[in-house]
């Protein structure tokens, strides 16, 4: 396997720069990965690949072209870089918006996400063995019933970065990722319950042990067999909902998170990804309740969005997203910085060497409160705890959101009751930020993939958050 | 061939290994994209790739790979490690041997050469001046070409190659920031790529749907333009994959020979079909492609099938791999005998929608969903467009909604966009009983 040759990607920018491009930026990248998937016990052909390849940004006045190649032959660079800038003078007067890079610092560093058990050590036999023991215990689930489908996903992935720009940064950066996926579907009697399940960290073979997958997909199988036989029609109504961990996570990351990224809000993903519900001039608007407080963190020690530096070389740091219900940051790149008259806080992710960095989320979630589960049950009269969710989505402007609860049940009195069906909040952003009224102290975060670009990019994320209170608020039924 | 290089260094290496099959193919793509928005070119892309796919088996193991790296002695290495891995992996399965043919195959030519020569930043400016022109205030998108050539090579004797053009635009055009229209082009060829309809008609809808109403909650006959059921369809096609209804995902798992739709509504799978941008004469284990029917009227025909689900299920060959999933590649829905205006003036209480994004599973099995209008949408009472409306949701179960299908359109419109990836011959169609909700607060 190839070493990454740094000279290449510094070869790009000399030949870039000297061919007037006014900025230009190269990424290295190397990605190893192996993914096996066990259909009901069955191992599907497992799969091993290495990728690598440069990618290399150039701008000149005000047009930017981006390129790639895994041809990493010197004549193969220099033709791309200078095709590139070259590209972009053609382009040129069809960008009628210019665009231009917000001024940042420059940095030297080499980073790693922590890693005991080395991805590198890791086999396929390592990988399939771990999914055969999940499936025995998704297996061992029930006694008169079983689980009727499983469906058992392992991907590992190694990404090692040598990114270069003319302002002279130089970054190197190392960071593993393991990632389980499940889908469990019960079937009885006419009913049935299907639930997916992603678990995601930054990190080595260790972190499934951190995440404990292999306890949670035994409780998630047998709950989906719980619910199969116990949960009850849910009667729909006004009333408080108990938001869990994993439903919080999916809250804070489609109605703050995707409407704060300021590509969108000044319309460049507007055919794709789509719009938001703030404008350029909505930093300080109030949307929720003084409980509402979600933040979005690149440097959250395992997370599966971890990173130290963006794509674009600059420091990551935590974003204050919403802050006592008021917008407080928006997630910049460099382009979006210098429209909006700010530093870049480092939202530039691209997510392999052949796409564009763009502004993304890492990890998001709403920020802890200080309750106990028993005093936010105190809190509720009448309501309904939704634990986690299957369905969910939300409009292109993140204004109106559905989450449909998966494990849930009825609080009478402050006491956790039954489990009940399905329980759907459809609500606007602001109804339910402005509706936060109590927040746990204990946090738990989940993995997903959030999609995005065009190539598509899909990211590694975090979201989560503490359980939380939602007062008085519509809950419908399917 | 000079492009023949690795594929001709992986099979021979497989070969010496020992292996029991093997199906190499290598994929080499030049993908050039102009994206815009606020009517302003915001990005040009040009991607080079080259990747080699090399699966292959070895008594009742098997393994997949990818590479990025066409040097002889790393393909030569990679080939090595993977058949390692494969020996140690400890992963036994039932599997059959790739199917050995001899295959004829019919490549349809379906490649532009004018593809070399377009001219991306000065076709994306004339969508958005036509955009303009229709009424748009701003205009989005992007527009994108791929050339790329594709080889395989199998242990049974496979041995081809085909070039392949693809055009695709995707534009959005607003006159407000609730108003807003699609436009799409797909083909293969640059005559049939009319990028300034496809502004025109985005432009057109948004300036039609400005100043969108509300709509009460409630059941409605929904008309899903050719995006909205384009993209419904795509899921109906997923479930046809033998690999869903094995893995219990389906909700077409017993239904072969029963009738799953509306009469009228016929789904053919096309190998290769003129305009069908994701075209190939022969699928990943080098049996050739065809044109198969899923659905034909109303009942399910077949599932599809790569060489292993094939055999599990005792079925012929659809020329359908994916190793791992088999997969639909452009697929088309046969036209029905009513305009969308006689659509339109049948509908007692309705919605036209004309386009959707996000669809979300409850349950794939039950096919539980729901999904998000976006565009341009209108209320239709007593046969006709009474007003814009926004901020609604459809849901309910896409087997129900199949076999309550009650009007096809009779125009079709290529569809393939960043929420429709199977490129898809769609009309409209009309589907009464669809759970309209809205957002409370």
């Amino acid at each position: 396997m190839q070493t990454l040759d740094r000279d290449l990607a510094e070869r790009a920018v000399e030949v870039a720069v000297k061919a007037d491009a006014e900025y230009a930026e190269a990424r290295l990248q190397r990605s190893v990965d192996q993914v096996a998937v066990l259909k009901n016990g069955e191992v599907e052909a497992p799969g091993y690949g290495e990728t690598l390849g440069l990618g290399i940004r150039v701008m000149y006045k005000g047009s930017l072209a981006f390129g790639a190649t895994n041809a990493l032959e010197r004549s193969s660079v220099t033709e791309l870089a200078t095709r590139l800038t070259k590209q972009a003078k053609a382009s040129a007067p069809y960008f009628k918006e210019k665009i231009r890079l917000s001024r940042e610092d420059v940095h030297l560093a080499k980073w790693r996400a922590e890693e005991k058990e080395s991805l590198d050590d890791l086999t396929l036999e390592g990988v399939i063995s771990y999914l055969k023991d999940l499936d025995s215990v998704a297996m061992a689930a029930g006694t008169d019933v079983k689980l009727v489908s499983r469906v058992l996903y392992l991907a590992t992935e190694i990404e090692e970065k040598y990114f270069v720009n003319s302002d002279g940064s130089k970054i190197d950066s190392r960071v593993p990722r393991v990632m389980v996926y499940a889908i469990l579907t019960g079937a009885s009697g006419g009913n049935l319950v299907q639930r997916t399940a992603q678990y995601g960290e930054a990190g080595g073979w260790e972190a499934l042990k951190r995440i404990g997958v292999r306890e949670k997909v035994g409780e998630e199988a047998t709950m989906v067999l719980k619910i199969l036989r116990d949960a009850a029609k849910f009667v729909p109504g006004q009333m408080d909902v108990l938001v869990g961990h994993e439903v919080a996570g999916i809250m804070a990351h489609e109605s703050v998170g995707h409407p704060s990224e300021a590509d969108r809000i000044l319309g460049r993903e507007a055919a794709q990804a789509g719009e938001s519900y703030l404008t350029a001039d909505d930093v300080g608007l109030r949307v929720g309740s003084v409980e509402a407080n979600v933040s979005d963190d690149p440097t959250l020690p395992h997370a599966y969005g971890h990173y130290l530096y963006d794509e674009e070389g600059v420091t990551a740091r935590k974003r204050r997203l919403m802050a006592g219900g008021v917008v407080t940051e928006l997630l910049q790149n460099r382009e979006t910085a210098q429209t909006f008259g700010v530093d870049s806080n480092a939202s530039a992710r691209a997510v392999r060497y052949d796409r564009e960095p763009i502004v993304r989320m890492a990890n998001t979630y709403v920020e802890p409160g200080d309750y106990t589960f028993e005093e936010l049950l105190k809190e509720i009269p009448h309501g309904v705890f939704i634990k986690n969710f299957m369905e969910w989505n939300i409009d292109d402007k993140r204004l109106n959101g559905r989450y449909v609860g998966h494990e849930a049940y009825m609080i009478e009195h402050g006491e956790v009751k039954g489990l009940v069906r399905n329980p759907i909040i459809e609500i606007s952003t602001p109804k339910l930020w402005s509706s936060v009224h109590a927040r746990g102290r204990d946090m738990e975060f989940g993995a997903a993939t959030c999609g995005k670009g065009d190539p598509s990019q899909g990211a590694p994320v975090w979201h989560g958050g503490p359980n939380f209170v939602v007062k008085d608020i519509k809950v419908g039924a399917r | 061939m000079q492009e023949a290089g690795p594929v001709d260094w992986a099979t021979s290496r497989c070969r010496s290994l020992g292996t029991d099959d093997f199906s190499v193919i290598l994929y080499d793509s030049d993908e050039g994209q102009a994206r815009f928005g606020n009517n302003s070119l915001t990005i040009t892309n040009r991607l080079l790739s080259k990747t080699l796919s090399v699966y292959m088996t070895k008594g009742r193991r098997r393994i997949l790979g990818e590479l990025s790296t066409m040097e002889r002695a790393s393909v030569e290495g990679f080939v090595e490690r993977l058949f390692r891995s494969m020996n140690t992996a400890g992963g036994e399965s039932d599997f059959p041997p790739l199917p050995g043919g001899p295959f004829q195959y019919r490549f349809n030519g379906d490649f532009d050469p004018k593809i070399s020569d377009f001219d991306l930043s000065g076709y994306a400016s004339r969508t958005i001046d036509a955009a303009l022109s229709a009424g748009a205030l701003r205009v989005a998108g992007s527009l994108t070409t791929d050339r790329y050539k594709i080889l395989i090579s199998t242990s049974t004797g496979v041995n081809q190659s085909e070039e392949r053009s693809q055009f695709r635009l995707n534009v959005r055009s607003f006159t407000d920031r609730d108003a807003s229209g699609q436009g799409i082009a797909v083909s293969t060829s640059l005559a049939d790529f009319d990028v300034e309809a496809a502004g025109r008609i985005s432009g057109e809808n948004a300036k039609l749907c400005r100043h969108p109403e509300e709509v009460e909650a409630g059941e409605y006959t929904v008309i899903m333009g050719p995006s909205v059921a384009a993209e419904i369809i795509g899921h109906v096609a997923d479930a046809t994959s033998a690999f869903s209804v094995d893995a219990g995902l389906s909700f077409f798992a017993g239904s072969l020979g029963k009738e799953v739709a509306n009469p009228g509504f016929t789904l053919i799978d096309h190998g290769q079909i003129r305009n069908g941008i994701n075209s190939r004469s022969f699928d990943d284990e080098g049996v050739p492609t065809r044109s198969d029917p899923l659905i034909e009227d109303g009942v399910l025909r077949t599932f599809i099938h790569n060489s292993t689900t094939a055999a599990r299920h005792k079925a012929k060959l659809t020329g359908n791999a994916g190793i791992i999933e088999p997969h639909v590649w452009n697929i088309e829905v046969k036209g029905g005998d009513q305009s969308l205006e006689e659509m339109i003036r049948g509908t007692k209480r309705g919605i036209y929608v004309t386009n959707n994004w996000y669809t979300r599973f409850q349950s794939y099995t039950r096919g539980e969903y729901s999904t998000l209008p976006r565009d341009a949408a209108w209320l239709v009472e007593d046969g006709e467009l009474k007003h814009p409306v926004a901020g609604i949701r459809l849901s309910g179960e896409i087997p129900r909604q199949m076999k309550e299908v009650d009007a096809i359109g009779k125009e079709r419109k290529w569809i393939q966009w960043w929420e429709v990836d199977v490129p898809t011959l769609m009309p409209a169609l009309r589907v009464p009983k669809v759970k309209v909700t809205k957002a409370t607060g």
